[in-house]
């Protein structure tokens, strides 16, 4: 198995949008658990060589202001992959919605109705969207990286 | 459940490469113990979109590229017996049926080879496979001349995700085996496309194009099936009391005998069609409406009741008269007494 890290595929100059003056690209890596020689594992991301039910995704988007003006009320929304069931993120300004992108709020304080009609409170797998709002605008040749974690269902 | 231990990329820039081997020797999680899950080829797309606002006040968007992942095909497969226990069968018996069913628990269409091992340790006798059959009219159950018998290679069963098939493997159970003797077979089913230990791949053999990897099964499994030989034997004894017209027992013309038949069934199991026949002794003449079973009276005739005397016939050839009363089933343990009385010529 290699654990060659593909980063380049972040770096790609092809994600500046001629129309656009802030770039947004999508990359996935997978994440796996890996066993050293002294029975120690670790986590580590590989670029996507074989995936199957059951693997954990990272998927992260990178975006990058290549204007040369700020860029204000930053939101980038995405819609969780119908294979894919949400497993978090560390960002912790994310929201997520379980009601297709129509409300937004804390995992915790989201609930969705039951198979029997009952209110329940919301899992992660019932995450159809994750959307970031960013408080600051992005500068001139600013950038930032975001990301949700993922399980292929 | 899931815990929430992030990872975290670390020093990420645009223009350097950044290491993205995270540290924890902490991380855990629960195994999502789904059932096949995405079907093998199906691929998962992944695009965001953002909104901002520009220098000069106006909405705008960006949408990112889409990333692609195709799902590879997990290659696992399970076996389990589907017979409630043990079958229980008897020494010499034929075409003994254990029954198993193969599902395929990958998430990729997949063809099985299906092998049996007799040769088993921890029982006292291996059954004779003598045929695999297919569950072909999928009613569950063996039909003889309707399910079809399975031949390696060329009609290996396909199974669609999460599908399953019953097989059948036919046993001839060997003559020496005794009474509570077990034997035990197993029958394994292996993907086509590739065994072995977990991770292994197939380049390019998943369905869908992708490729094949074997699952946490090793892409194959395999389940027992269990004989168990009840073997039911039967014993008679014949016991009889005199009394004579005087009152007392003395063997004399005119004394009554009572014949009293008992048969005890033993081993384990049923003895079916059990009957008990016993002819009238010579001198001796059978006493009209005597015969009882379990103590309740039984006709003469040929009859609704379990009993008939046959009548001798003088001959030549002479054929004494006989009692014979039909038992029927008698389980082991159980015992059936038959009683008749004759009057000494």
């Amino acid at each position: 198995m290699r654990l060659i890290i593909a980063l380049f595929l972040i770096l790609s100059p092809a994600l500046a949008h001629a129309a656009d003056a802030v770039a947004l690209d999508s990359s996935v890596f997978v994440e796996r658990l890996v066993t050293a020689a002294g029975g120690k594992s670790r986590t580590v991301l590989e670029e996507p060589k074989i995936v199957t039910p059951g693997d954990r995704l990272v998927f992260v988007l990178q975006y990058r202001n290549t204007g040369s003006q700020p860029a204000k009320d930053f939101i980038v929304t995405n819609p969780m992959p119908g294979p894919v069931a949400y497993q978090g993120t560390n960002d912790a300004f994310a929201q997520v919605s379980v009601d297709g992108g129509r409300s937004f709020g804390a995992l915790a304080a989201l609930k969705v109705k039951d198979m029997d009609g009952q209110m329940r409170a919301a899992r992660a797998e019932d995450v159809t969207h994750v959307r970031w709002a960013l408080r600051d605008p992005i500068a001139a040749g600013g950038q930032g990286k975001l990301s949700f974690r993922g399980i292929v269902r | 459940m899931f815990e929430l231990h992030f990872w975290a990329i670390k020093n990420v820039r645009l223009g350097t490469i950044a290491p993205l081997l995270v540290a924890t020797a902490t991380v855990s999680f629960a195994t999502d113990a789904k059932a096949a899950g995405t079907t093998a080829g199906s691929t998962i797309s992944n695009t965001a979109t953002a909104s901002y606002t520009d220098s000069g006040g106006a909405p705008r968007t960006a949408t990112s590229n889409t990333s692609n992942l195709r799902v590879d095909e997990l290659l696992d497969v399970t076996v389990v017996s589907a017979d409630p226990g043990d079958i229980t069968t008897l020494p010499a018996a034929t075409n003994q049926v254990a029954t198993f069913t193969v599902t395929n628990t990958g998430n990729g269409s997949e063809a099985y080879a299906l092998n049996v091992v007799t040769a088993l340790g921890g029982d006292q006798f291996d059954p004779t496979a003598t045929s695999i059959v297919l569950d072909t009219n999928g009613n569950g159950v063996y039909d003889a001349g309707v399910d079809a018998v399975y031949v390696a290679g060329s009609n290996d069963p396909v199974l669609a995700p999460d599908g399953s098939v019953r097989v059948f493997v036919l046993s001839t159970i060997p003559g020496s085996a005794a009474d509570g003797d077990r034997g035990q077979l197993s029958l394994t089913a292996a993907s086509k496309t590739a065994t072995g230990a977990p991770g292994t791949s197939a380049a390019g053999q998943g369905q869908g194009g992708g490729d094949a990897v074997v699952g946490t099964t090793g892409g194959d499994g395999s389940a027992t099936g269990t004989y168990l030989v009840q073997a039911a034997g039967i014993s008679f004894t014949k016991s009889s009391t005199v009394v004579d017209p005087f009152g007392g027992a003395k063997i004399v013309p005119g004394a009554i005998i009572t014949y009293t038949l008992t048969a005890s069934v033993n081993g384990t199991g049923t003895l079916t069609n059990v009957a008990i026949s016993d002819n009238i002794p010579t001198g001796t003449t059978y006493e009209v409406g005597t015969m009882t079973l379990q103590g309740a009276p039984l006709s003469d005739g040929a009859d609704a009741d379990a009993g008939i005397f046959v009548a001798p016939v003088t001959g030549p050839p002479a054929v004494p008269g006989r009692v014979e009363v039909q038992l029927g089933s008698v389980a082991s343990g159980q015992t059936r007494a038959v009683t008749f009385k004759v009057k000494i010529n």
